[in-house]
C-alpha cells in the first residue's frame, strides 16, 4: 500500500465516520417525530431534539457522580460503546479489508458481543435511589419477609442482559452467517466480491429470510420495544442506563444513534454487498437502509406492548429457527 | 411451609423467598406514590407488600368543624380523578340526614356528571394500563379520546378537575344544561362511542396484547370476596354487584351490570371498556329525558343530626362517607375510598406474575392511592 493509498483510506475512514455521526444524530428524531408521533396522533418533539439537541444540552449540564461502586468505570462504558460502534464501522469499510482476519464476520460477532456485555457491566455498577436506597421505612415491625436479600432494579436488568447474551442475540448472529454460507467465506471482502458477481444476497430466498431475522436481531440488540426487557418502564425503568447524567448521558444517546447506523451498514454490506464508504455513491444506499430500518423499527415499536419472557422466548426461538432455515436455503 | 404450600411463621424465610425487589414510591410505572416490595424467585413474584402513606393530607381532620357547605367542597380535593363522586356522596349524606328532596332535573344532571366522570376515570385507567403494558400508541389514543370527556366536564362544571356541581338540595346554577350544552354532550358521547368501539375491536384482536394480559394477575371470585374487593375489580371476577342498582337516583335509567369471569388483567381492562358503553347509555337516556323544572330545593333548614352514612358506586368501587351535623358544622367525619379495600387484592394479584407484570397486576385494580392516603393516620414516634 502506497502513501497515497493510505491517505485516501484515511480520508475515506474519517469522511465515513463524519457521515455516520451526522446521519445518526437525526435518527432518534425521525423515529419519534415522523413515525411514532404521527401514529400516536400527537405533535411529538422537534426532529432535532432527541438525537442532536438533547446530547448538546447534556454536554453542558453539571457533572454529577452516579450512585455506583465504580463511578469512573460506569461513566466510561458509553464511551467504550461508541468506540466499539466506530470499530464495527471501520471493519466493514472496504479500505480496511487488507486487515484480513480483522475484517471478518468473526470480528463483527466478537465486537457485537462486547457491546452486549457492556449492559451487564452497566447494570452491575448502577445503584440508583429508586429501589433499595430509597429512604422509605418499609422494614418496620409487621413488614413481610424482613430478612430477605434485597436487589437493585439495575441488578435485575443486568441479569436480563446476561440472558440476552445467552439467547437473545441468536437471531442477529444466525442472520450474519447467511451471507457467509452463500459466499463460502467469513471474510468481508469475499462476501462483498461474491455479491458483486452474483447479485445481492438479499434477493435470494435465504437472503430474504435472513434479512427478517437480522431485523429482529437488530431490534433486540438496540433494546427496542417490544424487546426492551433491559429497560422496561414497568419494573427496571431505564435499567442499566438509569444513573447516567450530564455528558455521560449524551454519550449514551450518541452511542445508540451510531449503533443504528452501524448495524444498518453491516446489513448493507452483508446482504447488499455495499459497504459504507464516502468514496462511493453507494454510501447513499447505506443511508437509505439506515432510514428504512429506523422507520420500520419505530412502526413495530409503536404497535407493540413490551414482551416478558413468556413472549420473548418463543419469538427468539421462532426467529432463530427461521434463521437456520435461511442458512439451509443459502446452501441449496 | 404447611400442607397448603403457604408461608408459616416456622418457615425459614430465606428458603422461601430468594430476593426482594423494592419499587417506589417514586417509579415511572406508578402515577401515584406507593411502595411495593416484590419478593421474587427467578423474576417470578412469590409475594408482595404494598405500603402507602406518602401523600397524607388529613382532609377528614380539616373537615371537622367546618360549615357543611365548605366541608363538602373540600371533599372534592380528595381525588383529582373522581372529585365529583366525593362531593356528591358528601352532599347525599347531608341530604339524607336533613331529609331534603332534590328536584328531578338536578338528579339527572348529577347523574350525567357522575357518568361523565366514570368515563373519564375508566379511560384514564385504560390509558395508564396500556402505558404500563408498554403500548404507547394505545395509551396516547385513549388520552386523546378522553379529552372529549374532559371538555364536556369542563363545559358543565366549569373546570377540568374540580367541578363543584352538587350542592345541598340540588346543583349549582352554572351547571344547568341548556339546549346547546345538551347538543354538545350528545355529539361528544356519539364521538366517544365510535372511537371506543374502534379501540375495543383493535385491542381484542391484538394477539401480542392478549398474550400479555390473558391469565395474568388472576383474582379468583372466592378470593375477591374474601379480600373485600369492590367495584369493577370485583365485577371482573364474576360477582354482579353494582351499588348503582341500589341507588334511587339511578332508578329511572336502564343499564346492565357488566361482569367478566376470569378476574385477570384482560377481564379488568375489558370490564372498563364495556362499562364505558353503559355509562354512555345512561348519559344518553338522561339527556333525552331531562325533566323540566327547578335545579335547587332551597326549602330546608339546618338542624343537628346524628352520624349519617351513605354509600355510592364510585368509578373504582364502593365509596363511603359519614358525618354528623352540629350547629351546621361537620363532626365525626369518616371517608373510606374503594382503593383501601382493594389493596389486599393488588398484593394478591401480583403473586405468580412475572416481575414486569406485577405493576400491571396492581394497576388492574385501578388504585387511587391519593384518595387512600387521606385515610392513613401518621403517628409521630
Amino acid at each position: 500500500m502506497t502513501v497515497v493509498d493510505s491517505l485516501i483510506a484515511l480520508i475515506a475512514v474519517i469522511g465515513t465516520l463524519i457521515v455516520a455521526f451526522v446521519v445518526s444524530v437525526w435518527l432518534p428524531g425521525i423515529e419519534r417525530k415522523f413515525v411514532q408521533a404521527r401514529i400516536q396522533q400527537r405533535i411529538g418533539p422537534p426532529i432535532s431534539s432527541p438525537g442532536l439537541m438533547a446530547p448538546i444540552k447534556f454536554f453542558f449540564k453539571q457533572i454529577i457522580n452516579p450512585n455506583s461502586p465504580m463511578p469512573g468505570l460506569y461513566n466510561s462504558l458509553p464511551i467504550i460503546g461508541i468506540i466499539i460502534s466506530i470499530l464495527l464501522l471501520i471493519i466493514v469499510m472496504p479500505q480496511l479489508y487488507f486487515l484480513v482476519a480483522f475484517a471478518s464476520v468473526v470480528a463483527l460477532v466478537g465486537l457485537l458481543k462486547v457491546e452486549e456485555i457492556l449492559y451487564m457491566f452497566m447494570g452491575s455498577l448502577s445503584k440508583s435511589v429508586l429501589s433499595i436506597r430509597m429512604p422509605f421505612p418499609d422494614l418496620v415491625k409487621g413488614a413481610k419477609h424482613r430478612d430477605v436479600p434485597r436487589s437493585f432494579v439495575e441488578e435485575l436488568s443486568s441479569m436480563r442482559a446476561f440472558r440476552l447474551i445467552a439467547f437473545g442475540s441468536f437471531p442477529i448472529y444466525i442472520a450474519i452467517f447467511v451471507p457467509v454460507a452463500m459466499a463460502g467465506s467469513i471474510f468481508l471482502n469475499d462476501i462483498v466480491a461474491y455479491q458483486q458477481l452474483h447479485g445481492p444476497v438479499l434477493f435470494t430466498l435465504g437472503g430474504i429470510l435472513g434479512a427478517i431475522v437480522f431485523f429482529v436481531g437488530f431490534m433486540i440488540l438496540l433494546n427496542e420495544y417490544p424487546f426492551a426487557i433491559l429497560k422496561t418502564k414497568a419494573d427496571v425503568i431505564e435499567g442499566p442506563l438509569l444513573e447516567y447524567a450530564s455528558k455521560y448521558r449524551a454519550y449514551v444517546y450518541i452511542s445508540r444513534g451510531l449503533l443504528i447506523f452501524v448495524l444498518s451498514s453491516i446489513f448493507a454490506t452483508l446482504f447488499l454487498g455495499l459497504p459504507p464508504t464516502i468514496l462511493s455513491w453507494t454510501i447513499l444506499i447505506n443511508i437509505v437502509v439506515t432510514l428504512a430500518f429506523t422507520i420500520i423499527m419505530a412502526i413495530v415499536s409503536a404497535f407493540s406492548p413490551i414482551f416478558t419472557y413468556k413472549q420473548f422466548y418463543p419469538v427468539v426461538a421462532g426467529v432463530s429457527i427461521l434463521g437456520v432455515l435461511a442458512i439451509i436455503a443459502s446452501f441449496l | 411451609m404447611d400442607e397448603d404450600n403457604k408461608i408459616t411463621d416456622e418457615t425459614p424465610k430465606k428458603q422461601v423467598i430468594e430476593t426482594e425487589v423494592p419499587l417506589g414510591p417514586v417509579h415511572s410505572a406508578a402515577i401515584e406514590p406507593y411502595r411495593v416490595r416484590l419478593f421474587v424467585e427467578d423474576e417470578i413474584v412469590k409475594d408482595a407488600e404494598i405500603t402507602v402513606g406518602v401523600n397524607h393530607r388529613g382532609i377528614e381532620r380539616i373537615m371537622e368543624g367546618l360549615p357543611v357547605e365548605k366541608a363538602n367542597s373540600l371533599t372534592e380535593k380528595i381525588c383529582g380523578i373522581c372529585s365529583n363522586i366525593h362531593i356528591w356522596n358528601s352532599v347525599l349524606v347531608a341530604e339524607k340526614a336533613l331529609e331534603i328532596d332534590v328536584p328531578e332535573r338536578a338528579q339527572y344532571i348529577r347523574i350525567i356528571m357522575a357518568e361523565l366522570e366514570r368515563l373519564h376515570s375508566h379511560l384514564l385507567y385504560l390509558a395508564h394500563g396500556n402505558e404500563v403494558l408498554g403500548h404507547e400508541t394505545f395509551s396516547m389514543r385513549l388520552f386523546y379520546i378522553r379529552e372529549t370527556v374532559m371538555e364536556l366536564l369542563r363545559m358543565v362544571g366549569g373546570n377540568r378537575v374540580q367541578y363543584g356541581v352538587p350542592v345541598i338540595g340540588g346543583i349549582r346554577p352554572r351547571a344547568e344544561l341548556d339546549q346547546m350544552k345538551i347538543q354538545k354532550i350528545e355529539d361528544g358521547i356519539n364521538f366517544l362511542e365510535e372511537k371506543l368501539s374502534n379501540f375495543a375491536e383493535r385491542f381484542i384482536s391484538d394477539p401480542m396484547i392478549m398474550s400479555r394480559i390473558t391469565g395474568v394477575g388472576v383474582i379468583k371470585k372466592e378470593d375477591a370476596l374474601r379480600l373485600a374487593v369492590s367495584g369493577p375489580t370485583l365485577r371482573a371476577t364474576g360477582v354482579a354487584v353494582d351499588l348503582r342498582r341500589d341507588m334511587k337516583e339511578y332508578d329511572p335509567f336502564d343499564f346492565d351490570v357488566i361482569t367478566q369471569d376470569d378476574g385477570d388483567i384482560k377481564s379488568n381492562l375489558l370490564m372498563r371498556v364495556l362499562e364505558n358503553f353503559e355509562s354512555i347509555k345512561i348519559i344518553r337516556q338522561a339527556i333525552n329525558h331531562l325533566p323540566e323544572g327547578s335545579i335547587t330545593n332551597r326549602s330546608w333548614e339546618m338542624q343537628d343530626t346524628p352520624i349519617t352514612k351513605n354509600y355510592v358506586e364510585a368509578p373504582r368501587g364502593k365509596l363511603y362517607h359519614s358525618y354528623a351535623l352540629n350547629d351546621g358544622r361537620v363532626r365525626h367525619c369518616i371517608i373510606r375510598t374503594p382503593s383501601i379495600t382493594n389493596i389486599g387484592a393488588m398484593e394478591y394479584a401480583c403473586i405468580g406474575c412475572h416481575i414486569t407484570d406485577a405493576q400491571l397486576a396492581v394497576v388492574q385494580c385501578d388504585p387511587c392511592f391519593t384518595c387512600t392516603d387521606r385515610a392513613i393516620q401518621i403517628i409521630q414516634l
